[in-house]
């Protein structure tokens, strides 16, 4: 009898060292360097341009909150690492306009945290056919965008109720706005490296009004072409090139498709002539092709710009596709 | 870790929670139940489903209404049918699933009830604590009250009946303290496992004991081992909490089972 008590006091304390060394080994090459500034962005597209913003400066680390391959937040719930994370955080680079559903519980967790809007002052998208407004405080100044940058929300434990179409970095010009917007922040947290992430920034923005400038010509060839989106983000496309949405299905991770809507889809494509449907290759394809089979459409697979490696130039490498992909539909050299 | 509330919150739950699943386990590997205690666990979808239809704003009054609901009207069935008890539970089980997939997903948005599939350890609010510290006290009674009819009528119900043992009621009491329990846990355990933090702990202590006082010692022993073990390494490794605690519960199992396997050949 007494062989099975021994038994259990070394099962429990060999599976409790166990536990122990394993942690250990996993916590330490975990571990941040606590010399820097930790800056954590919330999903992929705010993290590329932050790191675009930070290029080589040494004191300042950022780090994504999500994985790369994550896609949008609606659904994201915090692990207790994120959390850890965010404790340990000097600033929180969010897009915001309720992209990020755990910023109320954050902010209540962490009142002293840091959190700033990137998408704040800009009128989201809210009807379903492309429609997004600059605020008239934010008109675009084609630089660094310095004098626009006090209209960024920055918080101290509340956070904005916007809700709307959150994808604004879908939009060329409104991305350009964010990249300004996050140098700012970053140059509050960090001012020795003022001169340097302002450099970065301005360069990175030039390599985007690059892209707006391409933009331009696909627009004149495109406009007022009647399109249907089969993700909510390709309204800030549509906006962008002056295209209107016939018909929309927001097709992502948390949406499954009904034969009602396969059928909506058809009539309308029938009724109103479209013949050119924008899709997401991972979740719009099953319904692109069905639809394709079904009616003479030209599907494009544009990139919704939420997923990829962490190359710096991703951003600009994923517009430059969907921006390709547009010429060939349009017809534009 | 224990400066977040949202960790302190989890301890605690921890703390209650685990010797209740070690204590019920036991009652549940004997009376051969492991099938009902998972069937409870599927109808939490359904019970936040009625929630969602009637517009109950406390997802867990909703499911613990239905669970209990369920629970009851299980035992009722099983009773009176002709079919074997597995059968009986497997039709209830299949058709709260489908009740609660066809409501949830209405509108293509199952996705946002997903995270009730492997649990959310920071879905733990003060609240449920409450609530579960008031049914620890009320498992407690009832063992301490009903330990030996309840045994009595897990070994022959008729048997037990013949000694005026109040077998039906006793069952029903048994059967909504197992669905009270499976409900308030569920949110952050998750529904893929719940079952396993009943059956591991009481199925490891079995292996080890030879009679009633051990097989309740090492149950509980080992379910809140696994738990606070558990609870600290999902924290440092970033896994959810839930599978992690049912890892260690598993492991405690294998072992145990091999030193029983060795006792039992061993012996002349």
């Amino acid at each position: 009898m007494r062989n099975k008590y021994v038994f259990t006091a070394v099962l429990l304390l060999a599976v409790a060292l166990g536990a122990a060394l394993f942690t250990g080994v996993y916590a330490k090459s975990q571990e941040e360097d606590e010399n820097k500034v930790t800056v954590v962005t919330s999903f992929y597209p705010i993290y590329i341009a932050a790191i675009n913003v930070v290029g080589d400066c040494s004191g300042l680390e950022v780090i994504n909150l999500s994985e790369p391959q994550t896609g949008c937040l609606h659904d994201f719930q915090l692990t207790p690492e994120d959390m850890r994370l965010l404790s340990g955080a000097e600033l929180f680079l969010v897009n915001g306009g309720g992209m990020e559903s755990f910023l109320e519980d954050t902010a209540k967790q962490y009142p002293l945290l840091k959190i700033a809007e990137t998408a704040a002052g800009l009128e989201l998208s809210s009807d379903g056919h492309g429609e997004i407004h600059a605020g008239e405080d934010l008109a675009h100044t084609g630089d660094q965008g310095e004098e626009q940058t006090e209209e960024m929300s920055v918080h101290s434990g509340d956070h904005g109720e916007a809700e709307g179409n959150a994808h604004v970095w879908m939009s060329v010009g409104t991305y350009r706005r964010q990249v300004a917007a996050i140098a700012e922040q970053l140059c509050a947290i960090a001012g020795e490296y003022t001169e340097e992430m302002k450099a970065n920034a301005s360069a990175y923005d030039q390599k985007l009004a690059e892209l707006e400038e391409q933009q331009a010509a696909i627009r004149e060839a495109a406009a007022g072409s009647r399109i249907i989106s089969f993700h909510e983000a390709y309204e800030y496309i549509a906006e962008d090139y002056g295209l209107s949405i016939g018909y929309e299905v927001d097709l992502d991770e948390e949406r499954q498709v009904s034969a009602g809507e396969v059928a909506d889809v058809l009539k309308s494509i029938k009724e109103d002539g479209i013949s050119i449907i924008f899709a997401e290759e991972l979740y719009g394809s099953g319904l692109a092709e069905t639809v394709s089979k079904e009616a003479d459409v030209t599907v494009c697979y544009l990139d919704t710009l939420v997923r990829g490696d962490y190359k710096p130039d991703s951003y600009l490498d994923g517009m430059q596709a969907n921006i390709n992909i547009l010429q060939d539909t349009f017809g534009v050299e | 870790m224990l400066e977040y509330g949202f960790m302190r919150n989890a301890l605690i739950a921890v703390l209650v929670i685990t010797p209740l699943f070690g204590l019920l386990g036991t009652m549940i590997v004997n009376r051969k139940m492991a099938f009902f205690s998972d069937a409870l666990g599927h109808s939490a979808l359904t019970g936040i489903a009625v929630g969602v239809v009637f517009g109950i704003s406390d997802t867990n009054l909703s499911m613990l209404l239905f669970a209990v609901l369920f629970a009851l009207l299980l035992n009722y069935i099983s009773g009176k049918s002709g079919a074997s008890t597995d059968t009986v539970i497997s039709v209830f089980s299949s058709c709260s699933i489908a009740i609660g997939l066809a409501i949830l997903s209405k509108g293509g948005n199952f996705s946002r009830y997903s995270s009730l599939l492997v649990g959310d350890i920071l879905s733990i609010t003060r609240e449920e604590i409450g609530y579960l510290l008031v049914i620890f006290v009320v498992a407690a009674a009832f063992f301490c009250l009903c330990f030996n009819w309840l045994l009595a009528s897990g070994i022959h119900r008729t048997l037990a009946r013949s000694r005026r043992i109040p077998v039906g009621l006793i069952e029903n009491l048994f059967a909504v303290l197992v669905a009270a329990i499976v409900t308030l846990s569920i949110k952050w355990v998750g529904i893929l496992i719940i079952n396993a933090l009943l059956i591991l702990p009481a199925a490891a202590g079995r292996n080890l004991s030879e009679n009633m006082r051990e097989y309740h010692f090492f149950s509980i022993l080992f379910s809140m081992f696994s738990g606070v073990t558990g609870l600290f390494v999902s924290y440092y490794t970033n896994v959810a909490t839930g599978p992690t605690i049912v890892i260690f519960a598993s492991i405690l199992y294998f072992a145990t089972y091999l030193y029983g396997q060795r006792e039992l050949t061993g012996r002349p």
